[in-house]
């Protein structure tokens, strides 16, 4: 294994560098999270609106942590499938919830990674004093998207309400062709590329050469992961349930190498013929994130603010990095972005992949975390793509995604970094009081756009 | 007018005619239709002369059987594009291109293209419009070209030339500014046409990828195998008639699968520089403002349909290429190139 | 949440019909409001000639409360409540004068009316005859609760170990018994023992008046099952005297508990309270969160009901381990840890004093509810604090909602009050017994069953 060892630093040294070179910038720390568990699209959420999945996550930690009433220095969080009507999501939600009236809100939106943005978003605003608590959260619901007009309809609906005149109005819904009345769902295709992120996975596993049986592999420890930590009462403090609805029901805990096997490839079938990568489709819905509904909220704070209030604190928000890659053209894999946000969110700090002691890779596709770690052992890729002297190094499987990830739990999207983090904080909250050392975790998500999100976290 | 006199790619000179005004599409494809019908109806009957190879009127006085180009460059001289601002904006939203004041090169190919249609539809032009086969396009643009250009437009045939199951011209379009008539041309287009069932002597160009007729879904899967695609079109049935409606290019084969199946179609087929324009958009800003653009057409894309493209930076780092295929049935489309200039 | 039926027959043409067709006719109760008098009316004090100072200082003690007080009966008053004390009644012959001046106002008893015995429990060595007339007070206490209509209640403290009648306890069990707080407790004897020093201490620093409405203020309790149904009623009236309130349910029950939680203005816990260290962890976080834990409600309960030749083992097992051995273990956990003067009520039942058919492992359950608080109030009295007992008879709730309809009508009319009581009934009860004022209670069961006809 060739690990790269960035400026000379310690191996386990303090990820306390990027705080140290800001003076005046303090800690933002995790004291807790909540989301309601995930639901396949289209069963036990399918008319739960985001603000009622919202509110309903917000309502769950407010209750866990005794904020009613509180004033909150800010509500951060979003949706990816988002009505026109829901501008004001995330407010609307607060105004809804226990929280004080007077809480501050606002909706951002980065793909699959607005959870974690939000996060990112919040604990920024803690470090520079600008808050001293904050709520990051997201929801997303597949069930209760919004369904729009057609452009053509669109266009002349907007004419015919611009119009002054009756015969004016007439003539623009005039333009109204029968095809224009069909209307539009949303989908998961690229806009620039007009494939889905599926086919996009399936490219980019063929390029790095992803075998079927690894995929599933993941796939099913993803299962026996989640299931364990339901059982062992894990998700005790980190989930609500809603409407009726107690796990996460994407959960198979009692799937199989066989079961996977049996199922049918879903992405990638015409790569076969290729001429640059003529594998057989390995990408089937066991190794792929079902489509799902729900919502998650992660409170962090000031240490003071925590303190203030008797809170416990989970965790440190060390440090984040986000990334962009070029996919449009193929130079890069779709959902490759948080491979190089990694090396450089690292170095920053000090660490290596050594340092980790919990790596939290969102599963989009089992083979989206296959390519990450292929990619990071590639001496090549590492050097040509990432600018590192070498591989940045092997992640210890033992160390990934141990209590599952998106492909057991289902993946919301913009509730998915709330997920990931109050998963991380907890864990590495439990190791250091196990060990008596201080535990770290390393958050990633892949979005769409060739967009990435990653963060350390470490127990105080 | 001051421009220079034109000739053909030969050296052949024209004879400029001008037209005041881009002609409207929609009455030459009636026009087209005509002398198409007697260009068939010529061939088909027995005693008429076989179409030949020479020029017309060079001593052959039985009717001019013989394949001859008009030696004549249509020109329209002050054609103002500041009022065509929605039609722009229409174009570049339909190819997926950025909405802007700059026309791209696709969107010039459409202001040139009524008047090389216009030159096809001639009298003396001796292939029917009807019933040519689109084979390459190659544009080069050398300069934005931006709303409120006033511009010249020159279009004329050329280069009468055999190919194995006919005969196939190139129709050259030319764009000046209008403040630099003399100069080089802003935008260059020619557009190669086969004509099946004509005869022209000599041998057929090699490299050339023959479009077929025959329906995709109707031909067997083929052995091609295309490269990782980048990119994916969900092409509905309408397609055709959108760009029709944008581009002016009205022929019947790209409208409904009625009046596509009149000529051989199973379904419509979208227009190959619907195709083209769509691959050009997709190279996005990296092409620049001046560029060469290219496309060999192959089997027509049935509407509606899924077109696996893939739009990859040229092996010699410049540029990009991009080939168009059925992923499903391995059937190349188009490929092409943008190559910044 | 009144049932139909009851709303039926008081109002509209229904009550009339109701009327004449001489059907039960259950009042529609009073119940505990915000600011709203203790009684309906004036309070008769009557006594027997040896319990006169008795009488006299709990009518000065009303007085003080604000209450209209009489010593004499008059024809005018709709009475409020009639007190009945005979504390110092030697033989049965004693008592007939108040018990007769009792019965001659009960017609002008007003509905929801009160008739509060204040006696002394017979204890080993009494006199024949002291011990006759004692004993006695019991089934007139039971039998004019049978007699009394129009939710009128009639309930009874029996003062033990020499508590004298104004003790603090015995004063907040009067006010209890007296207020709409009691609503649905009737026939029922409350022993009644005196003030521990301690408490009494602690009651005159932080709550001189027992009038205030806060008398939890400043102190943390633990409701478990707190998501739903009395569980919740629990929490939200413990809140609403001022504790700071834990929410504990299973996590599967976590919407409604959040709901709860965010209504009380406290913190949810879900946890399984048959987790081995649910005991320990409740106080982790009682004292994490809040510094402190003062009150704990054993709440949490199920029913898996079964004629025992059918019953499953799941069933039996589950039963005792949530209703029992849960609340053994927490109890065992938080009293091993030393807390000072902690305040335990544990949920029975009716069911746990008379059984029920497909009960048995119900009945068990909370039979041993009643025994282990009986064996734990010793340990609890021994760090300054008390464990008591409720049984809930037929209370309102979406538990009982899934009861048959004719099954559920007929628990409905058994009792005294002819009705179900409200989940906020046991609440109340409940709010009574962990108040610093009802110190002296402990060790005692505390029925809230409208007088069900079961048992004692």
């Amino acid at each position: 294994m060739a690990t790269r060892k960035p400026t000379g630093s310690a191996s386990r040294a303090t990820a306390r560098a990027a705080a140290d070179r800001a003076p005046g910038v303090r800690d933002a720390v995790i004291v807790g999270g909540n989301r309601i568990p995930f639901s396949r699209t289209g069963k036990k959420y399918s008319d739960a609106s985001n603000q009622e999945m919202l509110t309903a996550a917000l309502e769950g930690l407010v209750a866990r942590f005794g904020l009613q009433g509180e004033r909150l220095g800010e509500v951060v969080g979003g949706a990816v499938l988002k009505h026109s009507r829901d501008f004001n999501l995330v407010r609307e939600s607060v105004l809804g919830s226990s929280l004080s009236a007077q809480t501050p809100a606002f909706d951002l939106q980065q793909a699959c990674a607005t959870g974690l943005e939000a996060a990112i978003n919040v604990s920024n605003k803690i470090k520079l004093g600008q808050i001293d608590s904050g709520i990051a959260g997201g929801t997303d619901t597949v069930s209760d998207a919004p369904v729009a007009v057609s452009e053509g309809l669109r266009r002349a609906l907007l004419d015919a309400s611009h119009a002054k005149t009756l015969q004016a109005r007439l003539k623009a819904l005039a333009k109204v062709r029968p095809a224009d009345l069909k209307p539009l769902t949303p989908s998961t295709d690229e806009p620039r590329t007009g494939l889905s992120m599926g086919e996009h996975q399936a490219i980019t596993a063929a390029r790095w050469g992803i075998s079927r049986e690894a995929q599933d592999e993941i796939a099913l420890a993803s299962h026996q992961h989640l299931a364990a930590a339901w059982d062992a009462g894990f998700f005790d403090d980190l989930v609500t349930p809603f409407r009726g609805l107690t796990r996460d029901d994407n959960l198979r805990a009692d799937t199989s190498m066989e079961k996977l096997a049996s199922l049918k490839p879903v992405f990638g079938k015409s790569l076969a013929t290729s001429s640059e990568a003529p594998v057989e489709p390995t990408m089937t819905a066991g190794n792929s994130t079902p489509l799902t509904d729900g919502a998650s909220a992660v409170l962090l704070s000031s240490a003071e603010w925590a303190a203030e209030r008797d809170l416990p604190v989970l965790a440190r928000f060390v440090d984040a990095e986000t990334a962009a890659v070029d996919f449009v053209h193929g130079h890069e894999g779709l959902l490759m972005a948080p491979v190089h946000a990694v090396p450089r969110l690292l170095a920053r700090n000090g660490l290596t992949l050594d340092d980790i002691d919990f790596f939290e890779i969102h599963e989009a596709f089992a083979s989206t975390v296959l390519t990450t770690l292929a990619a990071w052992e590639d001496a090549d890729y590492c050097k040509s793509e990432l600018g590192l002297d070498g591989a940045l190094g092997s992640v210890d499987r033992a160390r990934l995604n141990v209590n599952g990830s998106s492909l057991a739990a289902g993946h919301p999207f913009a509730a998915t970094g709330g997920r990931i983090l109050a998963t991380a904080a907890k864990l590495v909250a439990a190791k250091a009081a196990e060990t008596g050392r201080p535990a770290r975790a390393l958050l990633s998500v892949c979005a769409a756009g060739g967009l990435g999100a990653t963060a350390i976290v470490e127990s105080v | 007018m001051t421009a220079a006199t034109p000739a053909t790619g030969a050296g052949d000179p024209l004879r400029v005619e001008s037209l005041p005004t881009l002609p409207g599409l929609g009455g030459l494809y009636a026009r087209g239709a005509a002398s198409s019908g007697r260009i068939a109806a010529g061939r088909a009957l027995p005693g008429l002369p076989v179409i030949g190879y020479g020029r017309a009127g060079d001593g052959d006085d039985d009717g001019g059987g013989t394949l001859v180009l008009p030696d004549v460059a249509y020109q329209v001289t002050g054609v103002a594009t500041a009022g065509m601002t929605a039609h722009l904006h229409d174009y570049q939203r339909l190819l997926h291109e950025p909405v802007t004041d700059v026309l791209s090169a696709g969107y010039l190919h459409v202001l040139a293209f009524p008047l090389a249609t216009a030159v096809m539809v001639r009298p003396d032009f001796p292939l029917p419009l009807l019933g040519m086969v689109h084979l390459a396009n190659a544009v080069e643009l050398r300069g934005p070209v931006q709303l409120g250009d006033v511009l010249e437009v020159r279009a004329w045939a050329e280069n009468l030339r055999p190919h194995r199951r006919g005969v196939q011209v190139d129709l050259v379009a030319e764009v000046r500014r209008a403040d630099d008539p003399a100069g080089v041309p802003v935008w260059r287009g020619v557009s190669t046409y086969l004509a099946k069932g004509f005869e022209a002597p000599g041998t057929e160009p090699a490299g050339v990828t023959e479009p077929e007729d025959a329906a995709e879904d109707r031909a067997p899967v083929g052995t091609w195998a295309p490269p990782l695609p980048t990119g994916r079109w969900a092409l509905g049935p309408g397609t055709g008639r959108a760009y029709g409606a944008v581009s002016g290019d009205r022929n019947p084969i790209h409208l409904s699968a009625l009046s596509a199946k009149a000529f051989g179609f199973p379904r419509a087929i979208a227009h190959g520089m619907y195709t083209a324009a769509r691959a050009l958009a997709d190279v996005g800003h990296a092409r620049g403002e001046a560029y060469r653009w290219t496309v060999r057409f192959a089997k027509p894309v049935l509407l509606p349909g899924t077109v696996d493209v893939a739009v990859t930076p040229a092996a010699d780092g410049v540029g990009f290429d991009y080939v168009g295929w059925n992923g499903g049935r391995r059937i190349k489309h188009f490929e092409g190139s943008v190559t910044p200039l | 949440m009144t049932d139909n039926y009851t709303k039926a027959v008081n109002s509209g043409f229904t009550k009339t019909l109701a009327k004449k067709l001489g059907l039960p006719r259950p009042a529609i109760l009073r119940r505990h409001r915000a600011g709203s008098p203790l009684t309906v009316g004036p309070v008769l004090v009557v006594s027997d000639a040896a319990s006169r100072p008795d009488a006299d200082a709990l009518a000065r003690t009303l007085l003080g409360w604000g209450v209209d007080v009489r010593r004499e009966p008059t024809d005018d008053a709709r009475w409020g409540a009639v007190v009945l004390v005979l504390t110092g009644a030697a033989v049965p012959t004693d008592v007939s004068g108040a018990v007769l001046t009792t019965g001659s106002v009960l017609r002008s008893l007003a509905p929801s009316g009160r008739v509060v015995t204040v006696s002394r429990a017979t204890t080993d060595g009494d006199s024949p005859e002291l011990a006759a007339v004692r004993q006695g007070i019991d089934a007139f206490v039971r039998s004019l609760a049978k007699e009394l209509r129009f939710g009128a209640t009639s309930d009874g403290i029996v003062l033990t170990d020499d508590a004298a009648a104004d003790d603090p306890t015995a004063l907040a069990t009067l006010r209890f018994f007296l207020s709409a707080k009691s609503a649905y407790v009737d026939g029922q004897l409350l022993p009644v023992g005196p003030t521990p020093d301690a408490a009494r201490a602690a009651e005159t620093a932080t709550t001189p008046d027992h009038a205030t409405e806060r008398p939890l203020a400043g102190q943390v309790a633990v409701v478990t099952g707190a998501a739903r149904g009395i569980g919740a009623a629990i929490a939200k009236t413990l809140a609403r005297d001022g504790a700071t309130v834990v929410c504990v349910d299973v996590p599967a029950a976590g919407e409604a508990l959040a709901k709860t939680t965010n209504a009380v203005g406290g913190t949810a816990l879900q946890l399984d309270v048959t987790a081995d260290d649910a005991g320990t962890r409740i106080l982790e976080h009682a004292r994490a969160r809040h510094g402190r834990l003062d009150i704990v409600v054993h709440n949490a309960g199920i029913v898996r009901d079964k004629l025992l030749a059918n019953m499953a083992p799941a069933q039996w097992d589950a039963v005792v381990a949530v209703n029992l051995s849960a609340q053994l273990r927490i109890n065992a956990q938080l009293l091993a840890a030393g807390l000072e003067g902690l305040r335990i009520v544990s949920l029975a039942s009716t069911s746990g004093i008379a059984g029920g058919k497909g009960q048995t492992n119900y009945g068990f359950s909370k039979a041993g509810v009643i025994g282990h608080t009986r064996a734990t109030a010793p340990l609890a009295a021994a760090a300054g604090g008390t464990a008591n007992a409720v049984a809930p008879g037929f209370i309102e709730t979406d538990m009982t909602a899934t009861i048959p309809l004719l099954t559920r009508e007929v628990a409905r009319r058994l009792p005294s009050l002819q009705q179900g009581g409200q989940p906020v009934d046991v609440a109340e009860a409940v709010a009574f017994l962990v108040s610093p004022a009802a110190a002296g209670i402990n060790g005692q069961v505390l029925r809230v069953c409208g007088q069900h006809m079961v048992g004692q």
